[in-house]
């Protein structure tokens, strides 16, 4: 039995899926009668994992956290690493075995089948067009505090309207450019990355007060331990990256060593830098004026260690952060909707090439469309817990996929990289995804499982006609 | 059996001159249509969208080539990075030679320069294959900047092996900068057919000098490649292509 023999039907429109045999080698996919390269390395699936996960995490949250859970909002950092860790290692498992585009979509379709893939890929989209939203956001303030850091105070009323000009220009500009928008991610993120860890070394050594005057300490957990846990389903957000890892998995080479080690990878480093930095700037500031910093607070932290300098630095990695955190996510959401319509899940039309610049540029604006919508209501919480919340169903989904499919190993199931620790890991990453799920404010949990409704409801008009758990 | 490479950019309307298909007649080729696609689009989609109407181009150039005379085979990529692309498949087929396009027609002159650390065996042995016992006239040829002893035996044993299998050998000596003596010497020439220089295929095929060779001359370039035992030492696997 060839393992396409699954999958089909058609959906309302009358089209089907496309679903074919393919030979997956460490340098390509061989179909039919045509090779796909893989050309993404190590560092650039890394470049993506970080690049998504640190905007957030460092620039936009610290404040926001601190304000919730005061110094231990270090452990809601910890608290989310370690979901992320146990969600990224069955990931790991599920895309050695589909090394495809598509990521967490595809894995759910082929191992729950096309209810819970349509729900999951519906809401990976619409997850993605949240948190791209919110990076957005995040990057209007930094860009109206580049201007205050060099003179020019326009308030932050004008924090939105800059986000919507950028997020307007990156969806075209990744319409319209051809050049290497990957090296140039690459690029951000390793000045990202020496810039923090300069900052993040000084600040540590003089938080433990070797250099520089002792700081005055605090209580750690002001508020008690349940904050800390509301927190970390709030800063969840910051690790929304690792599986970004998996929509391009079919153009990362050596697969089966490669993906593995971007996604777990990823989360640990940042995992580390988040908590650095919370620790950080807990230690500099008291966390009652952090919060009332909000967004940017990391920029007067940047001041307290390092003057007029330290601030300068720290908006301008902001900056930098902020945007390769939306243009990764944007380009994600493309892949996202690729791998849908390819499943005539959404009109094959949604996947169409531009012929002048060879950009999937409905997708692109399928993405950038909803961002804009969205950053115009400029609120930064809810659009980052509606994010985490469609993910982590997304996550907890994936762990159930794994573990129905090793219940049930089929035939072509074959992952290079097995997550150790069976089934415990699995089963910890669902729970505690879903857990973190309920400590969310109402009206972010009101906004997904909307979301998720529509989704469910999209399947029953347009996609119940298409079969695809098991093909491959 | 000697193996030619021919990458050609299927979609964006790259053809292949009559007489390239007609000097490759002696050899088999492997037609390699490509379609390099922007980092924000998976090859997949891209396979998608065009896969038929590039077989379709790739099987028109394929039959043209293998009505030449020689075996004649296909192979069809999507993909962000051409060199690695071309790299791959010619280590794959472990090609002898990759050919880069250029316009002529009935080649009757080849131009062979040795300058420089190339594996004159090797190219000596191609260019026997590739003529074969049709009658095409060969100017072997060396720049140096000064007295080059090496150069000059190499220079010579190869006129000797050239020889030896009946092809009309000229040799040619100049001295000044490689390339442009290079280009000079190519006045008069239909076809180049040049040594891989180290350290890779990629850096000759793609770096400014296989550009400039080609557009210099106008006529097709023949590159062969280095042998298992003169490449450079083992590439790292885990190596990225940033």
């Amino acid at each position: 039995m060839s393992p396409d023999a699954e999958g089909g039907g058609r959906n309302v429109e009358g089209e089907a899926p496309v679903i074919e045999e393919t030979v997956e080698t460490d340098e390509a996919t061989v179909t039919g009668d045509a090779e796909l390269e893989r050309t993404l390395g190590l560092s650039g699936g890394l470049a993506i994992g970080i690049g998504t996960m640190i905007g957030a995490g460092i620039f936009v949250f610290p404040g926001l956290a601190a304000g919730e859970a005061g110094p231990a909002a270090a452990g809601s950092f910890a608290i989310g690493a370690v979901v992320a860790l146990l969600v990224a290692l069955p990931t790991s498992e599920l895309a050695t075995a589909m090394p495809k585009s598509g990521g967490g979509y595809y894995f759910i379709s082929r191992g729950l089948g096309t209810l819970a893939g349509t729900v999951v890929g519906l809401s990976l989209w619409f997850g993605l067009v949240f948190a791209t939203a919110f990076y957005l956001v995040g990057f209007g303030y930094y860009a109206v505090d580049t201007l205050a850091e060099v003179g020019v105070a326009v308030g932050d009323g004008l924090a939105v309207p800059i986000a919507l000009l950028f997020g307007a220009g990156f969806t075209a500009l990744n319409v319209t450019g051809t050049e290497n928008a990957a090296k140039l991610q690459n690029g951000v993120v390793a000045l990202l990355l020496s810039i923090l860890s300069v900052f993040l070394l000084y600040g540590a050594l003089d938080a433990l007060g070797v250099v520089g005057a002792p700081s005055a300490p605090e209580r750690f957990m002001p508020f008690g331990p349940v904050p800390v846990l509301t927190t970390a389903a709030l800063v969840f957000t910051s690790y929304l990256g690792f599986a970004q890892v998996a929509t391009v998995a079919g153009e990362m080479k050596r697969p089966g060593r490669n993906l593995p080690l971007a996604m777990v990878g990823s989360v640990v480093i940042v995992g580390v830098m988040y908590v650095l930095t919370v620790f950080v700037a807990t230690s500099a500031i008291p966390s009652g004026e952090l919060a009332a910093l909000g967004e940017t607070a990391m920029v007067d932290v940047g001041r307290h260690y390092l003057g007029g300098a330290g601030a300068l630095a720290i908006v301008f990695g902001g900056l930098l952060a902020t945007m390769s955190s939306a243009n990764a996510s944007i380009l994600s959401t493309s892949r996202a909707i690729y791998a849908v319509s390819r499943d005539a899940i959404l009109p094959r039309w949604a996947s169409r090439i531009n012929l002048k610049y060879g950009t999937p540029h409905v997708a692109l604006g399928l993405a950038g469309g909803p961002v804009l919508v969205l950053v115009g209501t400029g609120e930064v919480e809810v659009l980052a817990e509606v994010a985490s919340f469609l993910h982590l169903v997304l996550y907890g989904l994936m762990c159930v996929a794994l573990i129905a499919l090793r219940r049930d190993e089929p035939e072509w199931y074959d992952p290079d990289f097995r997550v150790p620790g069976y089934p415990v890991v699995p089963v910890l990453g669902a729970l505690s995804s879903f857990a973190l799920i309920l400590f969310m404010q109402r009206l972010s949990q009101v906004v997904g499982l909307a979301v998720m409704l529509a989704a469910a409801g999209w399947y029953f008009y347009y996609a119940r006609g298409v079969s695809l758990r098991g093909a491959l | 059996m000697t193996r030619v490479l021919v990458p050609l950019a299927i979609l964006a309307g790259e053809s292949v001159s009559p007489g390239l298909i007609d000097l490759l007649g002696t050899v088999d080729v492997t037609v390699l249509g490509y379609h390099v696609v922007p980092e924000q689009t998976p090859p997949d989609q891209a396979r998608l969208q065009y896969e038929d109407r590039a077989n379709e181009a790739l099987d028109d150039v394929t039959e043209e080539f293998a009505a030449a005379g020689g075996a004649a085979e296909r192979r069809l990529v999507f993909t962000h990075d051409r060199e690695q692309s071309v790299e791959r498949i010619a280590d794959e087929l472990d090609a002898d030679a990759v050919a880069v396009r250029g316009a002529t027609g009935p080649v009757e002159r080849l131009l062979v320069p040795l300058t420089g650390a190339v594996a004159a065996d090797r190219v000596t042995e191609f260019v026997v294959t590739l003529v074969g016992d049709r009658d095409v006239d060969v100017t072997l040829f060396v720049a140096t900047d000064a007295e080059d002893e090496a150069g000059e035996t190499a220079l010579d044993d190869a006129a000797a092996s050239l020889r030896e299998a009946g092809i009309d050998v000229e040799t040619s000596r100049a001295t000044g900068p490689p390339f442009e003596s290079l280009v000079d010497a190519a006045a008069g020439h239909d076809a180049v057919v040049m040594g891989e220089r180290a350290p890779s295929l990629r850096s000759f095929l793609f770096g400014d000098e296989a550009e400039r060779v080609a557009a210099e001359t106008v006529g097709p370039v023949l590159v062969v490649r280095r042998g298992e035992e003169a490449a450079a030492p083992e590439r790292d696997p885990d190596a990225d292509a940033a």
